[in-house]
């Protein structure tokens, strides 16, 4: 009788912990803050040029290479020259690197923690942006015109101006 | 006289070209804004994305957006890899939305002068990989020399075979989505 109590008393402790740690993790799941991108390794290294060639050659192998299922694509960083700085509608800085003979360039958002940093760049200089890829350069034939590759959540790692 | 002809179809030929250049003008804005809401009883979920591309020829109306998918941010990252999934809007498989649109009524709108301007955009909508044909109105503005876009419309979700039987995102995503469209030209 007693003993029958003590097990029935652990099955329910047992039940107990689970529901509470279960409850947890989902409960952790379902409020996972979004990813911090510059604080993930690096998956690749190119010049600028290097993945927009790689898109324009072969866009399937290469969004099969970089894109992720969740959206949680590669991470790359990428040098290049910048061709343009812009603001989006989010106050987010934009800056292009594009070499002046290829099609298509890297088209990189800063965040508004990173924004600070594009503050002394100027056209022309040369640097390397760290970002998560969103989507790869192509020739859109409705839009008449080449798109870019698209990497968001940037910061500069390197300024070699 | 086979000379003279000759010339004469070239001199055409020229003043085509030369006044097709004239008229046609297309502009592009990469500074855009499009928005998702979804309201039902339980949440409002809101996701935002401002990478997407476009363009508008000035001379025939027509219209077109390229949206990348992996783009849109939401409050909670579980929601927005769920939104990725295959399940859902299969992202990696079709990284891009498509809007390609005529203005209908290209006689209402004077680019040349500033004003706000009520438009309807007609064209195929293309999310998922599926494409449907969509009619929405949209507010064109002219404003020394800028254009600007603004349009707010309904998806129905099942239209693009995104569809949810059962679990929480078959109560808590709505089955008609509002877009919010913006572009600065």
């Amino acid at each position: 009788m007693t003993t029958k109590k003590k097990i029935f008393k652990i099955i329910l402790l047992l039940i107990g912990m689970v529901i509470i740690v279960g409850g947890g993790v989902g409960y952790y799941m379902f409020n996972k803050p979004a990813r911090d991108v510059q604080n993930t390794k690096t998956d690749f290294s190119y010049k600028a040029s290097e993945i927009v060639n790689e898109y324009l050659t072969d866009a399937r192998m290469a969004n099969d290479k970089y894109l992720d299922e969740e959206g949680n694509s590669k991470v790359l960083e990428i040098s290049g020259t910048v061709a343009k700085i812009s603001e989006d509608f989010n106050n987010q800085i934009v800056i292009l690197l594009k070499s002046v003979d290829d099609k298509a360039g890297v088209s990189c958002t800063f965040t508004s923690e990173t924004n600070s940093h594009t503050l002394n760049l100027k056209i022309g200089d040369m640097v390397v942006i760290k970002g998560v890829i969103r989507s790869g350069a192509s020739y859109d034939e409705d839009l008449e015109m080449y798109e870019n590759v698209i990497i968001e959540k940037s910061d500069i790692i390197l300024n070699k101006q | 006289m086979t000379k003279t002809k000759f010339f004469s179809v070239m001199a055409v030929l020229l003043i085509s070209v030369i006044s097709y250049t004239a008229t046609a003008q297309k502009l592009t804005s990469t500074k855009t804004h499009f928005k998702f809401f979804s309201s039902t009883s339980a949440e409002d979920i809101e996701a935002n994305n401002y990478k997407a591309v476009g363009t508008i020829e000035t001379s025939t109306g027509e219209i077109v957006f390229s949206v990348p998918m992996q783009s849109f941010e939401f409050e909670k990252s579980l929601m927005q890899e769920h939104f990725n999934s295959k399940k859902f809007l299969d992202t990696k498989s079709n990284p891009k939305a498509k809007l390609v649109g005529k203005i209908t009524d290209l006689s209402q709108v004077d680019f040349a002068t500033d004003g706000s301007y009520n438009v309807e955009v007609q064209g195929e909508l293309t999310i998922n990989g599926v494409t449907k044909p969509i009619t929405e109105k949209a507010t064109i503005k002219v404003s020394g020399g800028k254009v600007d876009l603004e349009s707010v419309f309904n998806i129905t979700l099942v239209d693009y075979e995104i569809a949810f039987e059962k679990g929480k995102p078959s109560t808590n995503i709505a089955k008609v989505i509002e877009i919010t469209a913006k572009a600065n030209y």
